[in-house]
């Protein structure tokens, strides 16, 4: 079976997506041997950062998304862009820190998988509910869309076409589903979860013990007791010579998704290039 | 391979760290009946006014006198405090000092109150050390703060007990409390520590951290048993024996303690002033 990793980017008026596409990948490369990559994007991307993909895929259909700013509606559509049999989906603002590939063997169990644990920094699990109010007072299945795994089939097909519906009604969607805690906008990971219980499958698409899991740098999530408005503010962090990614002190074994774009600077995009095994 | 207990004990103006080594001897040969060493830059302090140290203490090691700035305020209670100087730069040379093959170390002011630390020696592992400890006062806020070495740094490790065995993994541990004391001021910035002050628990907690390859693994091992602790605003009011009576803090109304007593506990009495006091009682007999 062809396995594969999606990324979806798409820009907006203020986070360059592509950039950050384009450095997941070169991470992605670097600790990981002969992986395929597929971008999907109706953005121009530019030619030294077409490299690392194997495929640059257009949104299927129009673009739901052209006058949002976060870039949701065309989240579902990876299903049906990805040219894989079996996907792991990685949100743009993630970068790989370790040869993940044992992670196939895993997931191949499943037809669906969900992140539904995310550890700090510091590697301690998360245990603030501090972003996740809604999904606790509506009793939602704590899932996590930024990293998530699907094999093309009937199981995963159902999920999808769900969640295009959820997505494109997600007042209605929330009303029923989510009316506690009800949050404003849109949010991939809160229709996935709906989706999840609507098909009551939690228990088929996410183990909260699962080693497939990916480090949160929200910073409410921190174990802090002084929040700062932004992570980046308060913990240095430093990309060695060695290619290991220290951050606040604690070298990064999992994989990051840093959130906040000025994490990624162009010298760690420079020495991801200068690492990158696809590009040796 | 030889075993013991070493003790450091250095004296400023006020606080008398050799007669609280002396008192902390005594209940270890009570308990665990060890060899034990004192390292101290005040050998004539203790020849003198404790002639009998040699019933409890078997090694005296003298360390040089260095003059010593650092100072930290020491409390009595919650309505009295002095600020006095803070001799404890000298545990990172453990390893070349101690007579012992296999080492536990202590401060002063830890009380030994059964044989629980026997059980260090049994063990595989070469250094252990509390990564927790156990708040007498169940009204202090938010123990959280004694986790990490600061907010958004390192997990904290607790010097004061340790237990090592020399192998060429604990020396090169040591060298490495030793070069972070050297260069404090460095490693205070980079794991972002408020306190200018130097404290070996915070250095021992960065070794832990740079020999785990700034990752948390299983590796050191905790020592047995609870660590116990009452702070500097608790008031220890009398030892009786293996029971100890304190005045612990109370929550939101300064200078008023609740009665609270424990007993047969190895525990850390950070409240020197009220130590001593009852250390006098207790050796008043010697």
């Amino acid at each position: 079976m062809s396995k594969g990793f999606c990324l979806l980017a798409q820009n907006n008026g203020k986070t360059d997506y592509l950039r950050q596409a384009y450095a997941l990948a070169l991470s992605l490369h670097k600790y990981n041997k002969n992986q395929n990559i597929s971008l999907i994007t109706n953005d121009t991307v530019p030619k030294e950062w077409q490299e690392p993909f194997d495929k640059i895929i257009p949104i299927p259909w129009s673009d739901s998304a052209e006058n949002s700013e976060w870039k949701i509606e065309n989240r579902w559509k990876v299903y049906h862009a990805s040219p894989y049999e079996e996907t792991i989906v990685l949100e743009a603002d993630m970068l790989i820190t370790h040869d993940i590939t044992h992670w196939w063997k895993e997931l191949s169990k499943r037809d669906l998988f969900f992140v539904s644990n995310v550890r700090t920094y510091r590697d301690e699990l998360v245990t603030s509910r501090y972003y996740r109010k809604t999904f606790d007072s509506n009793n939602l299945p704590n899932l996590y869309s930024a990293l998530h795994y699907f094999k093309k089939g009937d199981v995963a097909k159902e999920f999808y076409t769900l969640l295009e519906i959820i997505v494109n009604n997600w007042q209605l969607f929330y009303t029923e589903y989510a009316k506690e805690n009800y949050q404003k906008w849109c949010s991939i990971d809160l229709c996935a979860a709906i989706a999840s219980k609507i098909l009551d499958n939690e228990k088929d698409i996410t183990d909260p013990d699962s080693f497939v899991t990916f480090t949160h740098m929200k910073p409410h999530v921190q174990r802090w007791k002084n929040i700062p408005e932004n992570w980046t503010t308060v913990i240095g962090k430093y990309y060695r010579n060695d290619g290991n990614l220290i951050l606040g002190n604690y070298l990064q074994t999992r994989v990051l998704h840093y959130v906040e774009d000025a994490f990624l600077t162009d010298e760690i995009i420079e020495k991801l290039k200068n690492e990158s095994k696809v590009l040796s | 391979m030889s075993k013991g207990v070493v003790l450091f004990a250095q004296n400023n103006h006020t606080i008398d760290y050799v007669k609280q080594a002396v008192f902390c001897a005594k209940k270890i040969k009570k308990h665990l009946n060890l060899p034990v060493a004192i390292a101290t830059d005040n050998v004539s302090w203790l020849l003198d006014n404790y002639p009998y140290y040699k019933n409890y203490i078997d090694h005296v090691i003298e360390l040089e006198w260095k003059e010593c700035k650092q100072k930290r305020i020491f409390h009595d209670g919650t309505m009295s405090n002095r600020d006095l100087e803070w001799r404890n730069h000298e545990r990172g040379t453990i390893y070349d000092i101690t007579p012992f093959d296999e080492t536990i170390v202590m401060d002063t002011d830890f009380i030994v109150g059964n044989d629980i630390f026997l059980n260090a020696f049994l063990t595989d592992q070469d250094f252990l050390i509390h990564r927790h400890i156990t708040d007498l006062n169940l009204e202090r806020p938010d123990e959280h703060r004694f986790n990490k070495i600061s907010d958004r740094s390192v997990d904290m490790y607790w010097a004061t007990v340790f237990y090592f065995k020399k192998t060429e993994r604990t020396k090169i541990f040591f060298d490495l409390v030793k070069h972070i004391k050297e260069n404090w001021l460095y490693y205070r910035l980079v794991y972002q520590i408020p306190e200018v002050t130097y404290r070996n628990d915070f250095s021992f907690s960065i070794a832990i951290h740079l020999m785990n390859g700034h990752q948390r693994t299983s590796w050191p091992h905790p020592m047995p048993g609870k660590l116990w602790f009452t702070t500097d605003v608790d008031v220890l009011v009398k030892m009786e024996e293996e029971r100890y009576l304190f005045l612990l803090d109370k929550k939101d109304w300064k200078g008023h303690y609740n009665v609270s007593s424990i007993e047969n506990v190895n525990i850390h009495i950070m409240n020197k002033f009220s130590l001593d006091r009852a250390i006098s009682e207790v050796l008043t007999n010697e």
